[in-house]
């Protein structure tokens, strides 16, 4: 076993970059996304809608392969593991704006209008008032989200990223021990997004109105 | 808690919670309109320096709608808000004067809410040490330090450290005066300040807010307690369906009130 | 000699209409392979969600167990284990079988989130209220919860539907013949790549964007006497 180890685990180099610049990406762009949505004004709020939606629309694997072979045809081009970070970040943002979302609108008007009422700049309404709040009530849902951009940078390797996937994948292949080496990469898989599981569970538990996949 | 007159144990005067320089307020021609429905229809409202006014009147009146028409929390579809020199004039929902005038009202105007609208992220302390920081440039030394005298003064000094989760409504709601004061108003809108609360507790709040109209704020209070509406206030005016039917010492509206409609209210209210 | 001459005449393999033929090709084993899953994985959820409640630790445990590792793995990583781990067993499936063995059980893990969520969400006093008025164990799930939760569970579970057809295009690395193996193989050819994949990913989003749509619809219109207590 130790052999398949040693082959495998310097995979987690790139499945570590991937997995935290995507959600590094896709916090900070979703943060936009989910503030363009509640804009006053609406062609703004429409765009910020349906980017999401098609984002969400369309399979990981296909906007992977479009960012990867499509656009070098218009010149431009990325390395395998830049083009999985970006791709991904993009995505991930859609799906932390939605979480936002939820997590903004939890918190009541009132909020809004005793920041107003006191005087508190926009900024820092928005920073101090707003912000906190929404991480707290997002905070389980954005780590379960970690897991799933974790379970996702495994379709890097479909673009040639030599993460975990694409180790265990060509390992297999030469010792003919699939079965082994997927069950170490499985354990690997679920040691990295065990800290994330715990998190999110234990909080889930005292917010329990959402029923989704993650 | 010790809604103590201003003399303490050693003989010192306890400080006031209110700034010296308080203004008076006029809204002029407030309308505003939500959708089809207009909420308030032409309503004119003067209140003198250091004057307390009492709003009472049925629910979905326009009281609320009219304090925050006052505060600019919703921007009148017409009318024009004076709060001491501060003008601000609203045409087709459109606010005519510039952002900064619009902070210098939002200074200058207190409110405090029916729910009460803590940060809950924040500690007591924080939450109105906070806003001192943040819109009156103070350092946190300084914030802090008028923090906790103001939370004496409300009778909340130990609560400092704990979470508003943690507090009751009542002193939830005592934490959103001593928030609302810390920035030196120069006028305090009360919404309905103890519609939320157990009739015991509210006296508590209602006990807060007559030491504070005996310091001389300029106070527009939008309520269903008469008691406070009678005894501590030097005007009421009555609002049905969006307007102002009645107005004028709380005696004479109360117990003479000339208006069919407010009859019928004051019958409803009084007689439990 | 006409039948000659179309044999001679190579298709036009840049054309929309030659792609979309050979994508149409894939989308058809897309959903069959979606459909066949989701006939094994709900059943499977639903008794999963039963022994993961139970009090017998060995029913339990067990539940539990596939539950974790179904949700917790990547599915790439259940697809590769199936399709090179099973072959170690001396066991050799065709791609397909082996595609509907891995989804099945990814699938099965999160619906079990679902069911069990749905269940959580039905308040105490509906078991309560079924057992005063007299019913018997049985009946109190078949009549008065399971209706409930069912009300609850279909819309994520429609949702959980169109996500596992959408995750269908990793089979490609297996070799399935759906919609991204052809159009892979097709780019191969074509060199077409964004036209290509623009392609499948409209085919996707043709059926992804209406279904979560329609989903929308039926949720509010599920939700509409729902009590919050």
């Amino acid at each position: 076993m130790g052999d398949e180890l040693s082959h495998i685990l310097p995979g987690l180099r790139d499945t570590a970059i991937i997995t935290c610049g995507a959600y590094l990406i896709g916090a900070v762009l979703g943060a936009f996304v989910a503030a363009a949505r509640r804009v006053r004004r609406r062609p703004v709020r429409l765009l910020a809608w349906s980017l999401v939606e098609l984002v969400r629309a369309v399979p990981v694997l296909v906007w992977l392969f479009l960012v990867f072979y499509g656009l070098p045809q218009y010149g431009i081009s990325f390395s395998p593991v830049v083009a999985a970070t970006l791709t991904l970040g993009v995505i991930a943002s859609s799906y932390l704006s939605e979480i936002y979302r939820g997590g903004l609108a939890a918190i009541g008007r009132g909020q809004w209008d005793a920041s107003a009422a006191l005087g508190l700049s926009r900024r820092d309404t928005a920073l101090r008032v707003i912000v906190p709040q929404t991480l707290r009530v997002s905070g389980p849902a954005m780590a379960g989200y970690g897991i799933w951009l974790l379970k996702d940078s495994a379709l890097a390797s479909t673009i040639g990223v030599v993460e975990l996937t694409y180790r265990a994948s060509a390992e297999a292949q030469s010792t003919g021990k699939g079965m082994t080496v997927f069950a170490i990469v499985g354990v690997i898989y679920l040691l990295l997004g065990l800290p994330l599981a715990l998190a999110s569970r234990s909080v889930d538990r005292r917010m329990r109105s959402r029923w989704s996949m993650s | 808690m010790n809604s103590s007159s201003p003399a303490d144990a050693d003989g010192t005067s306890a400080p006031p919670l209110v700034a010296p320089a308080s203004v008076g307020v006029s809204a002029t021609g407030i309308c505003k309109e939500f959708g089809d429905h207009a909420a308030l229809t032409d309503v004119t409202l003067d209140v003198d320096v250091g004057e307390v006014v009492s709003v009472i009147g049925p629910s979905g009146a326009g009281k609320t709608t009219l304090l925050r028409c006052i505060n600019m929390l919703e921007i009148p579809t017409s009318g024009r808000v004076t709060v001491g020199d501060v003008v601000l004039e609203a045409v087709d929902g459109q606010l005519q004067q510039p952002r900064s005038v619009l902070a210098a009202l939002r200074r200058s105007a207190g409110m405090v809410f029916q729910s009460f609208n803590l940060f809950p992220h924040l500690t007591v302390l924080r939450n109105v040490a906070m806003p001192q920081e943040r819109v009156l440039g103070r350092s946190r030394e300084e914030a802090e330090a008028s923090s906790l005298a103001l939370l004496e003064r409300v009778g909340l000094r130990e609560k400092a450290h704990a979470y508003p989760e943690r507090c009751s409504g009542g002193q939830q709601q005592r934490v959103a005066i001593a928030r609302a004061l810390a920035l030196k108003p120069a006028v305090m809108l009360f919404d309905e300040p103890t519609s939320a609360l157990d009739p015991e507790v509210g006296a508590e709040i209602l006990a807060i807010m007559r030491e504070l109209a005996a310091d001389g704020m300029t106070m527009i209070v939008a309520t269903h307690e008469m008691s406070f509406a009678k005894e501590a206030s030097d005007r009421i005016v009555v609002m049905v369906d969006g307007r102002i039917i009645e107005a004028g010492a709380p005696a004479e509206v109360i117990h003479n009130p000339s208006h069919e409609r407010t009859r019928r209210f004051l019958r409803a209210v009084l007689n439990r | 000699m006409i039948a000659a001459l179309a044999v001679v005449a190579p298709p036009d393999v840049g054309s929309f209409g030659y792609i979309a033929g050979q994508l149409l090709d894939g989308l058809v084993t897309a959903l069959k392979l979606t459909g066949a899953t989701l006939l094994i994985a709900l059943p499977l959820a639903l008794l999963l969600a039963i022994l993961s409640d139970s009090r017998l630790a060995v029913a339990r445990w067990p539940a539990l167990v596939v539950v974790e590792l179904g949700r917790g793995l990547p599915l790439l990583i259940l697809l590769y284990l199936m399709y090179q781990g099973l072959p170690q067993l001396a066991v050799t499936l065709s791609s397909f079988t082996t595609a509907l063995i891995a989804f099945s059980w990814a699938t099965a893990a999160y619906a079990t989130e679902i069911v069990r969520g749905s269940l959580g969400a039905i308040p105490r006093g509906q078991f309560e209220a079924a057992r005063a008025v007299g019913l018997s164990s049985g009946d109190v799930y078949r009549f008065a919860i399971l209706p409930q939760a069912g009300r609850v569970a279909l819309p994520p579970l429609l949702n959980l539907a169109i996500q596992i057809f959408q995750l269908t295009s990793i089979t490609f690395v297996i070799g399935l013949p759906e919609i991204m193996q052809h159009a892979y193989l097709g780019t191969t050819v074509n060199f077409l790549y964004m036209k290509t994949f623009l392609m499948a990913g409209a085919l996707y989003a043709a059926i992804a964007l209406p279904g979560s749509a329609l989903v929308g619809i039926l949720d509010k219109r599920l939700s509409r006497h729902v009590q919050t207590v």
